[in-house]
């Protein structure tokens, strides 16, 4: 049975058993269908990453079996325009806090995506930490979803503002 | 079935500040009453997950959306499962009154506000996946009715999803996520928004009242009885059916300017109930049984012939249905003509042993069918609750 429901996934980071501090927690994660989500196209990754550990720990990469490339990206003014890049160094995830992976601001960006990506689709993601075990995610829920003003994101400047 | 615990704190805080508030004025308390007051629509929770689909066995709410949705060609069984594991996990987050996953303005999740939304199929989805051997006994189209008046903007549709909430802005917005995440599969044939009280007017349970200004629902089978699972829930045939029911869905147009020609008197009579509370004429209390026998002096059948009440009453003991009609007005025309009536909808074990002979008799003789006119029509199959992890309708598409 898969997992269907994506309320909550708490993940167990040290396996081996080591002390509580130092757990990552990632909530309500969901990757954008959209026109561009196709074999060959693009998507992301969105979501709440919370670190209850005493350490800051850092997204550095991710990885997914539907892309062949995932890399961490913020949304950045760039010559006057909002465009994504990758983020140096990866994303800190403060000791004690969260963030929040979302359109138009940081996410995890796939590409070269190695099939069609489809609406209600589940796929696995697992998120490479600095500082903390890596953790994967099963049943990550394809929503339909455009807007983020992302600039991969096709056609004319739309007024979702 | 319903949180009624935000409520249950602010009347009891309500008091309390009523007490504190003639000695103290605006004392802390007396103003952290007043705003539990101000947002007790907004914390009533209804409850998603259990036997049955949500937002039929509860007191009805302020406002509803109805959207009818056919699918597009390619669409499979798979593809249904991906819908629903969609809609699934957006009812349970709007039901909690939280955001849907990927909702592009989460600042519109204010309050649960009773949301509620359940899904149905029509007939016409279970030949289009070839679902023929899993459509659920006694449920097909209705028949052509002589007063029916259709049109095709109101009536039918493959998949319908019915949503309810308190408020209107808390509606909206659950409709839209609900829309958004059914694009990539249908296209939406009809909306219908409807409306009943707001919050506060009419105690839970107390029937509501129609724009005829009748009290409509009197002889429901009551929430949470036994006799109520035995009138709606399924409890046999497929499996995605069972803790499921079927509704018939008709859109009532009602001609008010010719109804407000009549007086007190013969309004009561179409009906056979009393205007002021919902009597029946042979009787004092809403709750009354009609007796349909008694006669007037002069020999007069105090209920008539063509009373409402008396056609639709069961002559087998079997033809009783669960009705929880919503208003709907539409505007008017250049003459002050309201475009008003219900969203008639009607829940059952089986349309054609309980729907269909009510009907019947209603078409050959009812008076109110003078100022009633069925002007949409649909009937729709709604499959049981879910708990867990599992999706709507799962059984049937897997």
């Amino acid at each position: 049975m898969r997992k269907t429901f994506l309320l909550f996934i708490p993940i167990a980071l040290f396996l081996s058993g080591c002390a509580s501090d130092g757990e990552v927690v990632a909530q309500d994660l969901w990757v954008k269908s959209s026109e561009m989500s196709i074999k060959g196209g693009m998507s992301a990754v969105y979501g709440t990453l919370t670190n209850n550990s005493s350490q800051d720990v850092v997204l550095v990469r991710g990885a997914t079996e539907i892309a062949g490339v995932v890399e961490v990206h913020e949304m950045a003014m760039i010559g006057g325009e909002m465009k994504m890049q990758e983020i140096d160094g990866g994303l800190t995830v403060p000791a004690g806090k969260s963030i929040v992976l979302e359109p138009g601001g940081n996410h995890l960006m796939l590409m070269m995506l190695t099939d069609d990506l489809e609406a209600g689709e589940e796929i696995s993601v697992t998120f490479d930490f600095a500082g903390a075990e890596d953790i994967t995610a099963n049943g990550v829920v394809a929503k339909p979803a455009e807007g983020g003003d992302e600039e991969y994101h096709s056609g004319e400047m739309e007024m979702d503002n | 079935m319903v949180s009624r615990r935000g409520f249950l704190a602010s009347g009891a805080a309500a008091a309390a500040a009523g007490a504190v508030g003639a000695v103290a004025g605006a004392s802390a308390a007396g103003v952290a009453a007043e705003q539990n007051l101000e947002t007790f629509a907004a914390n009533r929770e209804a409850q998603f997950f259990g036997p049955h689909q949500s937002g039929i066995e509860l007191d009805i709410q302020a406002v509803t959306n109805m959207v009818a949705l056919d699918l597009k060609d390619s669409v499979t069984k798979e593809d249904m499962l991906r819908w629903m594991r969609l809609l699934t996990d957006d009812i349970s987050r709007l039901t909690r009154g939280e955001p849907v996953l990927a909702d592009p303005a989460p600042e519109l999740a204010i309050g649960a506000a009773r949301f509620t939304a359940y899904v149905g199929f029509g007939p016409s989805l279970f030949a289009k996946l070839g679902l023929d051997s899993q459509l659920p006994e006694g449920f097909a189209e209705l028949p052509a009715f002589s007063v029916d008046q259709l049109e095709d903007r109101y009536s039918g549709g493959d998949v319908l999803i019915h949503i309810a909430a308190d408020d209107p802005v808390v509606l909206a917005h659950g409709t839209r996520g609900l829309v958004r995440d059914s694009m990539p599969f249908a296209s939406v044939r009809w909306v219908q928004p409807g409306f009943a009280h707001s919050p506060g007017m009419i105690p839970a349970g107390l029937t509501h009242r129609n724009l005829m200004g009748q009290v409509d629902g009197t002889a429901n089978p009551e929430l949470g009885s036994e006799d109520f699972n035995s009138v709606v829930w399924i409890d046999e045939g497929p499996e995605w059916i069972r803790g499921g029911t079927l509704m018939v869905f008709r859109r009532i147009a009602m001609q008010l300017d010719t109804w407000d020609q009549l007086g007190t008197p013969s309004k009561e009579e179409v009906i056979g109930r009393k205007l002021s509370n919902g009597a029946p004429l042979t009787g004092t209390n809403e709750s009354d049984v009609p007796d349909l026998g008694a006669r007037h002096p002069n020999g007069l059948l105090v209920i008539p012939e063509f009373a409402h009440i008396r056609r639709a009453a069961p002559v087998e003991s079997a033809e009783r249905i669960f009705r929880r009609p919503f208003s709907y007005d539409n505007g008017m025309n250049e003459r002050g003509s309201m475009d008003v009536g219900l969203l008639w909808t009607a829940y059952q074990r089986d349309i054609s042993r309980q729907y269909l002979p009510i009907q019947r008799r209603l078409e050959k003789l009812d008076l109110l069918n003078k100022w009633t006119v069925p002007i949409g029509s649909a009937v729709f199959a709604i499959p049981g609750g879910v708990q867990g992890s599992e999706l709507i309708a799962e059984p049937l598409f897997s």
